[in-house]
């Protein structure tokens, strides 16, 4: 299949889209199909060959946050040039609704297109605003993938769409072979935290109470934290036997997820899927993770990992003693972890991507559906 | 001598302005009717697993169903699928039984394509509903395209463990 997937977000940024990108293009390719990848770059930065640069992208305020994105009558022109040189059998477009490469590739395109929705992104004024523009993006698209259940209900909710949801994938062996940082985990035990610690939803505060306790009775103990931001910021110093790496490139996560005995995420609410639980799991540490629904479903209801309260640090802390006591419990959680996390595994989620791709193929009879001129960039403004 | 212009200049607007509508009217239904086409495939498809595996299993009343599926009407359709999906839901599943995979990848296959056509359907519907369309009848020569009502018809992912 000849396949063309369209990133808004250049990758030389990193980001949740642009990963998510990557490993699906390299998952297509290893599966035998020749793929294109359409991103912001310029001509002489370097990238993986098969993404074609749509030269830079320009940042601009987004719904209270600054997205590089790439919009505008020469984009419009590499868009066309990437499409037609291309003759894709399909068109896999990322993040449509806001102006970027992505809606350009869309009004342009001849293919059947498939388009999938990463954020969980409420109607803003903006797009109230265009829905009657953004409606005839829209009936372009034939179908339509969310990575979440709760990407999936904003889209019913406010592209008037349902969804077909493909959770995001993990590449499990990147995780499962990586090696442990030199020293860890180390005889005493070793907990691991990674995420934004300042952000109240995390819950780190919950973790560093708990880790306390348990540190209290069990010498050695170590805490290992990654994460973006300052351990200063946090109002409270950290607890001895702490070690912060700060912010970690996708290699050194691995590495760092490799390098613990029990993986803690105590989030108090939020997160729609738990990316960093399956990237735990695939590394092989025994998770424990606040008892919210996306978590319960990643660790199959408690059997893939241990649940605690919400918000319950004694209740953590009873849970980390166990676990660190029973080497034996540890190993079976993370056995049934890597049997769930086989199938977020990316060849096996590429497959179900490659089943949306057919089926719109086959939806618009296999052949192109617009009679007429997609109309001009300038009439979307 | 300007108003002529200005007139002319309007007239064209609104003519193009209608054709563009008239070709967009087409192209939703085109697509709408592809969907359904496209659905109608896979469909056939889940009968003709649900028949393997009766056969396979020995359970005839399976068999049944699964032909009733695929020859009802297109009126009693729905039913017949929503028939078919309750008898294999009921199926006892083995884990992993190679058997059942063909059934299981047939329905999550129509699910998907079900999803595309009703997303397709509301599209060709929301155009149908605006006045201009209505007022010149741009619709005539398109049946309305109608919902595919069924249950969910995926079958519980065989999970692991």
């Amino acid at each position: 299949m000849r396949i063309g997937i369209v990133c808004p977000y250049s990758f030389h940024t990193p980001g949740g889209v642009q990963n998510h990108v990557r490993d699906l293009a390299e998952s297509l390719i290893q599966l035998g199909h020749s793929v294109s990848v359409l991103a912001p770059a310029d001509e002489d930065e370097p990238r993986p060959a098969y993404v074609v640069p749509a030269g830079r992208a320009v940042p601009v305020r987004y719904n209270g946050s600054v997205a590089r994105l790439a919009f505008g009558p020469i984009s419009a022109a590499r868009v066309r040039r990437w499409l037609s040189t291309g003759r894709f059998d399909v068109l896999h477009v990322h993040e449509p609704t806001t102006p970027s490469l992505s809606m350009l590739a869309v009004i342009y395109s001849r293919a059947p297109v498939v388009a999938t929705f990463h954020t969980a992104m409420t109607r803003s004024r903006a797009l109230v605003a265009a829905q009657g523009l953004l409606q005839l993006v829209l009936e372009k698209i034939t179908a339509r993938i969310a990575v979440s259940d709760l990407a999936r209900r904003v889209q019913v909710e406010h592209l008037d769409g349902g969804g077909w949801e493909i959770p995001n994938g993990v590449a499990v062996s990147r995780f499962a072979e990586a090696e442990p940082l030199p020293g860890w985990p180390g005889e005493a035990g070793t907990v691991g935290f990674l995420g934004r610690f300042t952000e109240p939803r995390k819950g780190f505060p919950i973790l560093l109470d708990a880790y306390r306790q348990v540190a209290a009775r069990r010498p050695g103990l170590r805490l290992l934290v990654a994460g973006p931001g300052d351990l200063a910021d946090l109002g409270e110093a950290a607890p001895a036997g702490t070690t912060f790496l700060g912010k970690v490139s996708e290699e050194d996560k691995a590495r760092m997820l490799r390098s613990v005995d029990v993986y803690v995420a105590p989030n108090t609410h939020g997160e729609s899927f738990g990316m960093i639980l399956t990237e735990a799991m695939a590394a092989g540490a025994a998770v424990v993770a606040s008892d919210l629904d996306a978590f319960r479903r990643v660790l199959d209801g408690g059997r893939a990992g241990e649940l605690f309260p919400v918000g319950d640090a004694a209740a953590l802390a009873g849970t980390l003693d166990r676990l660190l006591d029973d080497p034996a419990r540890r190993a079976e959680l993370a056995g049934r972890a890597r049997q769930v996390v086989a199938s977020f595994d990316w060849p096996v989620v590429a497959e179900r991507v490659l089943e949306v791709y057919t089926t719109a193929i086959e939806a618009t009879g296999g052949v192109v559906a617009d009679l007429d001129e997609p109309p001009r960039a300038g009439s979307l403004g | 001598m300007w108003w002529i212009v200005g007139v002319v200049a309007v007239v064209v607007l609104i003519a193009t302005y209608i054709t563009w509508t008239a070709a967009r009217v087409d192209r939703l239904h085109a697509r709408a009717l592809a969907a359904q086409l496209a659905l109608d495939a896979h469909l056939v498809r889940r009968a003709a697993a649900a028949t393997e595996l009766a056969e396979t299993l020995e359970r005839p009343e399976l068999q049944a169903l699964a032909r009733a599926a695929r020859d009802a009407l297109p009126e009693e359709r729905e039913l017949a699928e929503n028939d078919l999906t309750r008898a294999l839901r009921a199926l006892p599943r083995p884990r992993n039984s190679p058997d059942l995979s063909d059934v299981v990848v047939a329905s999550r296959r129509v699910a998907l394509g079900r999803q595309v056509h009703n997303d397709l359907v509301r599209d060709a519907l929301a155009l149908r509903r605006r006045r201009l369309v209505r007022l010149l009848g741009l619709t005539r020569k398109h049946p309305q395209p109608r919902y595919f009502d069924v249950d969910d018809p995926i079958l519980d992912e065989i999970t692991v463990g």
